[in-house]
């Protein structure tokens, strides 16, 4: 297997957001390759179009230049192959935990039974299989969160979209998630995408790094991550891997290490 | 409406008491002869007048009466104004185009629909079930339209990453994201419904019916009549207020985010 | 764990003019648009209704001709008799609603700042406020007659309710967050009334003034509609009697616009008076 079809592959990809107030360019020759069972982090201040990028990858928006394929097939819409978890865990509140995952089956062409055991096998992977029954209301945000991460992987998708899944959370519950993330994505052997704004979670949940620039949405560069940084938090290798990130987007390392 | 203001506090006991000082006042006020019984009816002449009229049963039919018409409208106007509202709230263009002439429609008077309908059904029956489903459809098509309309577009958007259909969004999201809205609607509707009734009586043809009492009372000046129908009146008007309310409640029990 | 901050992007200045012009005309654009999409539909019905004229699809007993209608609203004009009903039916409303709402602030006002009126005098009121004025109407009729005391009590009663509703509970329910603010401030009571209970009570209550100009638009047509010898409702009533839809259906337009523009103007004064209040969140 020395060249795979890639999992994801956007070309000089361009998009524009017409407003009352005038034209608005959002992203600008965005060009990006994903292999299969890679996790690839994306990295911005806010406004640069990251949360853009994975709706046109899911396909909720298709007005755009340029090209995204996913294995190898332009993306016409949303399909049973990508799957998304949103910063907020958008939960419907009216259904349990389990109805709310089970609503990512309604259009899978499984039998009831399988569709029951998958979302089962879901919620104990999310460590969730007691709080079936409960209300979306009832559970905590962390809780929440990983319903949603439940529901997004229910449909067993091909690639796993993650928009800012931590950002709404506390910082503790935030590492742990972290962990979590790590290990259910290993586990499901799903391609993801991962978008922050979090550099430490950047560079601890991504084989590789993208790192993206405002004003229009561009790419500055790619960094690979040495698998001591994403072994261990502590490493130089991520301290050092950190502070380059935050020296691209314009924070020096001092001033870093003081937040 | 005005829960918080109509009990204060759990255990308090004054706004009860406040009726029956109310109510001995009202007493004293004959037994002194302070005020002329031909224009004030004691308090015990209206139940008396109740008491003859159970037993007569003409009261109970001419609440059956009404209650079958106020009932009748309200169905016919409230499946109209939600069918209607859910079909605006679902096509943003039929709704740009339709949607500001109920708005404006809404904010016309309601009884200016009285003579119109009068004269286009008749004031028999069927004038009267018209305008009482008018006023039913008025409340329920705006609350539904606004429900259905303004989900939240995250919620759209997560139902195009799970590939809903129209028919799944509408069922799974829509409609229940609506929901208190729409209950919100069809609660007013009851409340319309039931003016729009007692209206109905009071301005079409006189037919059998609580309207026609009230208007008996008054021509009659039996007072005790006239002050029985309006304490109907208010009655039944209570009892659907708190009948929807109870129902809301049990409905959207745990459905709230 | 590090938040960044986006620097400001370098905007060129040239386009800069341009662009403010295109800001400043599109949203016109797009209003006039939609306001044109919502006016297609009534002018559909309205060209349905010549059409169906035209051919002969509905008797004119049922439905007059857009035309006949149109006549007889600029006979009602110039004979002047138009003028003279409209004039009666807002002269009412007037000096119901100024009497309502003077009756509702004050009222209002007292049961929201004195618990004891709100404990002894606020359930019986509430209780009689309940059943709608178009019950108690005959039985005011037996006390103020039926002229124009009788319309102005209905008028004046159905402006009152949502008024003292909203005051009372506006005076009444201040936030603890602003009461802790007043305690904070050592402000004294008057200040306190003047600083905090009034300003964050006013939204409310220009609501409840509002819903009581919609009150009052409503029971004027109830009240000439019951009795009355001049004002729109007894326009729409004579019509009846006389079998000419056209005389109804003028009035019913005339009520419609008068009703609609009366609240527009109420809304644009409630806008003018609360400036903090941004536009969202209004209306129920």
């Amino acid at each position: 297997m020395t060249e795979p079809t890639p999992a994801l592959q956007i070309r000089a990809l361009s998009k524009v957001f017409a407003l009352r107030e005038g034209a608005l360019e959002v992203l600008r020759d965005i060009t990006l390759t994903v292999d299969p069972g890679e996790f690839v982090t994306i990295v911005g201040a806010s406004g640069c179009g990251k949360s853009t990028l994975l709706r046109l990858i899911l396909g909720l928006d298709r007005d755009f230049r340029g090209e995204i394929r996913v294995d190898g097939v332009p993306v016409t819409g949303p399909a049973a192959d990508r799957a998304i978890v949103f910063q907020d865990h958008r939960l419907l509140p009216w259904l349990t935990a389990e109805a709310n995952v089970a609503a990512a089956l309604l259009n899978s062409p499984l039998d009831a039974e399988t569709r029951a055991r998958e979302v089962r096998e879901h919620l104990d992977l999310v460590g969730l299989s007691k709080f079936a029954k409960a209300w979306p209301r009832q559970l905590s945000g962390g809780m929440a969160q990983r319903v949603a991460i439940a529901r997004a992987l229910v449909g067993r998708p091909r690639f796993l979209l993650l928009d800012e899944p931590l950002g709404a959370l506390d910082a503790l519950t935030r590492l742990r998630m972290q962990e979590e993330l790590k290990r259910i994505v290993a586990h499901e052997g799903a391609t993801a995408l991962l978008v922050t704004h979090d550099v430490d979670e950047a560079v601890y949940l991504g084989h590789r790094v993208v790192v993206m620039q405002p004003h229009p949405g561009r790419i500055a560069t790619i960094l690979e991550v040495p698998p001591e940084a994403r072994a261990d938090r502590s490493s130089p290798a991520f301290v050092a891997l950190r502070d380059r990130i935050l020296g691209l987007l314009g924070v020096g390392a001092i001033e870093a290490l003081a937040v | 409406m005005a829960g918080d203001l109509a009990t204060p506090r759990s255990r308090d006991l004054r706004p009860i008491l406040s009726f029956v000082f109310v109510l001995i006042l009202w007493d004293l006020a004959h037994r002194f002869a302070l005020v002329d019984p031909r224009f004030l009816p004691a308090p015990l002449d209206i139940l008396t007048r109740l008491i003859s009229e159970l037993s007569a049963g003409t009261i109970l039919s001419d609440l059956a009466a009404t209650l079958r018409r106020n009932l009748l409208g309200f169905l016919i106007g409230a499946a109209a104004g939600v069918s209607l509202g859910a079909v605006l709230g679902a096509s943003r263009r039929i709704g740009q185009i339709v949607g500001p002439t109920v708005v404006a429609q809404r904010q016309t008077a309601l009884f200016a629909w009285v003579p119109l309908l009068a004269m286009w059904f008749g004031g028999g029956d069927s004038g009267k079930i018209a305008f009482i489903a008018l006023a039913a459809f008025q409340p329920t098509v705006i609350n539904t339209w606004r429900g259905i309309a303004l989900v939240p577009e995250p919620l759209r958007e997560l139902a195009a990453s799970l590939r809903f259909s129209q028919g799944q969004y509408l069922r799974h999201v829509a409609l229940p994201a609506a929901a208190p809205q729409i209950f919100t609607g069809l609660h007013t509707a009851l409340i319309y419904a039931w003016l729009a009734t007692v209206g109905s009586e009071l301005f079409m043809n006189i037919t059998p019916g609580l309207g026609g009492r009230l208007s008996e009372g008054s021509q009659m000046f039996e007072m005790d009549l006239l002050f029985l129908a309006i304490a109907i009146f208010g009655a039944v008007g209570l009892i659907y207020n708190s009948l929807a309310e109870a129902l809301e409640a049990q409905l959207l029990k745990g459905h709230r985010p | 764990m590090t938040l960044i901050h986006s620097s400001p992007a370098p905007v060129p200045f040239a386009p800069r003019t341009a662009r403010a012009l295109v800001q400043s005309l599109a949203p016109l654009g797009a209003l006039s648009g939609q306001i044109l999409l919502g006016l297609s539909f009534p002018l559909a019905l309205l060209a349905l209704w010549s059409l169906g004229a035209a051919r002969g699809w509905v008797p004119p007993q049922i439905l007059p001709a857009p035309s006949v209608v149109w006549q007889s609203f600029l006979d009602l004009c110039a004979d002047g008799s138009l003028a003279l009903h409209t004039n009666a039916s807002l002269i009412r409303v007037a000096e119901g609603f100024a009497l309502g709402a003077t009756v509702g602030l004050v009222f209002g006002a007292a049961v929201g700042l004195v618990p004891a009126l709100r404990a002894w005098v606020w359930p019986p009121v509430q209780a009689a406020t309940r059943v709608n004025v178009l019950a108690w109407m005959p039985l005011l009729t037996l006390f103020l007659g039926i002229d124009e005391a009788l319309k102005v009590v209905v008028i004046g009663w159905s402006v009152s309710i949502p008024v003292i509703l909203a005051t009372a509970r506006a005076v009444g329910d201040v936030p603890a967050t602003l009461r802790e603010l007043g305690a904070v401030l050592n402000l004294t009571r008057a200040q306190r009334l003047r600083l905090i209970v009034l300003p964050q009570a006013l939204p409310q209550i220009a609501t409840g003034l509002r819903e009581g100009l919609a009150n009052a638009w409503q029971s004027l047509v109830i009240v000439e509609l019951f009795a009355s010898f001049e004002g729109l409702g007894y326009l729409m009533t004579w019509g009846r009697q006389l079998f000419q839809l056209d005389l109804v259906l003028v009035a019913m337009a005339v009520i419609a616009v008068l009703g609609f523009s009366l609240d527009l103007s109420l809304r644009a004064v409630e806008r003018w008076l609360q400036p903090w209040q941004t536009g969202a969140g209004h209306g129920r």
